[in-house]
């Protein structure tokens, strides 16, 4: 295995999904690599792989054709009853947070640590700390239907990196939050990037993505058609993108065009 | 730490479904009441032959006034044919099947008659010459009651030869296909028990399936997951198994070895300490049968 393989956190080496024969793929002979501790945005409208993307990561599915590489290793190889130990290494965060209603907060990221088997005096020193990092110090006791939306997102990331995964994964974490809080909530992601975890994020949000300025996938139908350092949402080439937006709704041929420009 | 939370969520889970709960512990205590009791008939049959067979005898009936028999066509059995028969069984050709034999007469045929129906009013109609002398067999192995038969009914003087065996052999035939029957009911209550328990976990799947969701995606092992739903079942199953081994030991202390030990002097019961053997097998089928019917649910109704 190369030096580059064991860099990259994730790999996708000629991915292929399709969830239905004859249907066109999810994801289309997608080749991508995600380096350790790096922030990527995954972009693209609904349909476009985003989350198939993700899931494939978890190895919630099977990729049809080539091969995905997790912290080195290949998912396919990883045994059922192994998929626990990969799946502890990955936070998961989702656009409905996900929280467990009858449980308050603290319950609600000690379960996380409960489920794998950490011990009392363990959860009860680390989760108020990963409550602090998310900016929820002090609200250990409240219910999450006495919280705000950008609060039980912040849960819910507290939940995804109590076990120190080195990966977070996040599905649009923001679609459901007004702009204000969104940017809250970036700052957490962004101080959980920082301190080295390796952040890939599906959005629709073009405000994040250009305030980040972050790394930048574009996914259509089910291919990679940009993947740019420090992008924006759109293509930095104003027409282009501008162009693509618009006709995103129709035809192939407009997309090989572009592919050919890009 | 992770018995303690899969203690907890089997709390939970058992509280939310309850309702259910309780019918999986009622259809399998019913079940498993019907699996006991067959197994406590059969006992009661293997018993009864291990008392009886020692004790029954192969009768040789000598005619009598009333008899009709062909044999007896001269009339009541003569004290020459009584020692003829006597001599045979005393030859070595009889002698080899049978341990003894006593001679019973008339009147002592009247007076174990009257004792064994002494609350009876038929005693009062039957008079001593009615009644048959016999020659009463002890065999050495019952099942060779063929050869005295065969050797005996047609010598003059006998009316008939009866082998005590067969009475209680319908008795036992009567008590088998009792327990079968009862087999069967169980095999149709399982089976509601088996359908039930299914239903109830795939219930207690469902409704938590956002704990059993967060629960995977962080990581958390298949047994973590999926042990406190087995249990669930497992435990009401248990449960039920308890009931029924308790309901037959109940059975078994006070109405065999109570009310029907009094009633019938003679009839060896099974006592209600053997009842407790049944007790493990129960539990251990209970258990077994809700672990693999929700081993089977989860398989389907929850992933992993």
């Amino acid at each position: 295995m190369s030096g580059g393989v064991l860099r990259a956190m994730i790999r996708f080496e000629n991915v292929t999904k399709v969830y239905e024969q004859n249907a066109r793929p999810a994801l289309d002979s997608v080749s991508l690599e995600i380096n350790r501790g790096e922030f990527t945005f995954l972009v693209g409208a609904s349909g476009s792989g985003k989350s198939t993307f993700l899931r494939l990561i978890l190895k919630e599915d099977k990729a049809s054709a080539g091969s995905v590489y997790v912290a080195g290793q290949n998912v396919a190889n990883i045994s059922s009853w192994r998929v626990p130990k990969l799946r502890r290494g990955i936070g998961v965060v989702f656009q409905d947070f996900r929280l467990l209603p009858q449980k308050n907060v603290f319950a609600n990221v000690a379960f996380a640590m409960q489920v794998i088997g950490k011990s009392r005096s363990i959860i009860r020193e680390t989760v108020p700390e990963v409550l602090k990092t998310v900016g929820l110090e002090g609200k250990e006791r409240r219910m999450p239907h006495e919280l705000s939306g950008g609060e039980q997102q912040r849960v819910a990331i507290a939940r995804a990196v109590v076990n120190r995964p080195g990966i977070l994964l996040a599905d649009e974490p923001t679609g459901n939050l007004d702009p204000i809080t969104s940017m809250g909530i970036m700052g957490v992601l962004d101080k959980i990037n920082q301190n080295g975890t390796t952040v890939v994020m599906a959005t629709h949000d073009d405000d994040i993505v250009n305030e980040m300025r972050r790394r930048v996938v574009e996914l259509k139908n089910g291919k990679v058609i940009r993947d740019e350092a420090k992008a924006l949402y759109t293509s930095m080439i104003p027409v282009v993108g501008e162009s693509r937006r618009l006709r995103d709704a129709s035809g192939e041929e407009l997309d090989r065009a572009q592919g050919a420009q890009l | 730490m992770r018995l303690l939370f899969i203690l907890g969520e089997i709390g939970s889970g058992l509280r939310r479904n309850l309702s259910m709960v309780i019918s999986v512990v009622l259809v399998t205590f019913v079940s498993l009441t019907f699996v006991g009791a067959a197994g406590m008939l059969q006992m009661q049959i293997n018993q009864m032959k291990g008392y009886w067979y020692d004790k029954v005898q192969v009768a040789v009936f000598l005619c009598n006034d009333g008899s009709t028999a062909v044999g007896c066509a001269s009339g009541p059995a003569t004290k020459e044919q009584q020692e003829n028969l006597q001599a045979m069984l005393e030859s070595p050709a009889v002698k080899q099947y049978i341990n003894d034999f006593q001679f019973e007469s008339q009147a002592e045929a009247y007076k174990h008659f009257k004792e064994q129906f002494s609350n009876s009013p038929i005693v009062d109609s039957v008079s001593e010459d009615q009644l048959p002398a016999s020659f009463r067999i002890n065999m050495k192995n019952p099942e060779k009651y063929q050869i005295i038969s065969e050797t005996f009914s047609s010598q003059p003087g006998v009316e008939t030869v009866s082998d005590q065996r067969q009475v209680l052999e319908r008795i036992f035939s009567w008590m088998n296909g009792a327990s079968v029957a009862a087999v069967g009911v169980a095999a149709v209550m399982i089976f509601c028990a088996v359908l039930l328990i299914t239903t109830t976990i795939r219930l207690s799947a469902f409704s938590r399936r956002r704990e059993t969701g967060i629960m995977r995606l962080v990581g958390a092992s298949k047994t973590v997951i999926q042990l406190p739903f087995i249990l669930e079942g497992v435990i009401a199953a248990v449960v039920g198994a308890v009931l029924a081994s308790v309901t037959l030991w109940l059975m078994a202390h006070f109405w065999l070895n109570g009310d029907l030990s009094r009633q019938f002097l003679n009839t060896p019961f099974i006592s209600s300490t053997q009842v407790l053997v049944i007790a493990p097998v129960l539990i251990a089928l209970g258990a077994g049968l809700a672990g693999i019917s929700s081993l089977l649910t989860l398989r389907r109704y929850l992933k992993v």
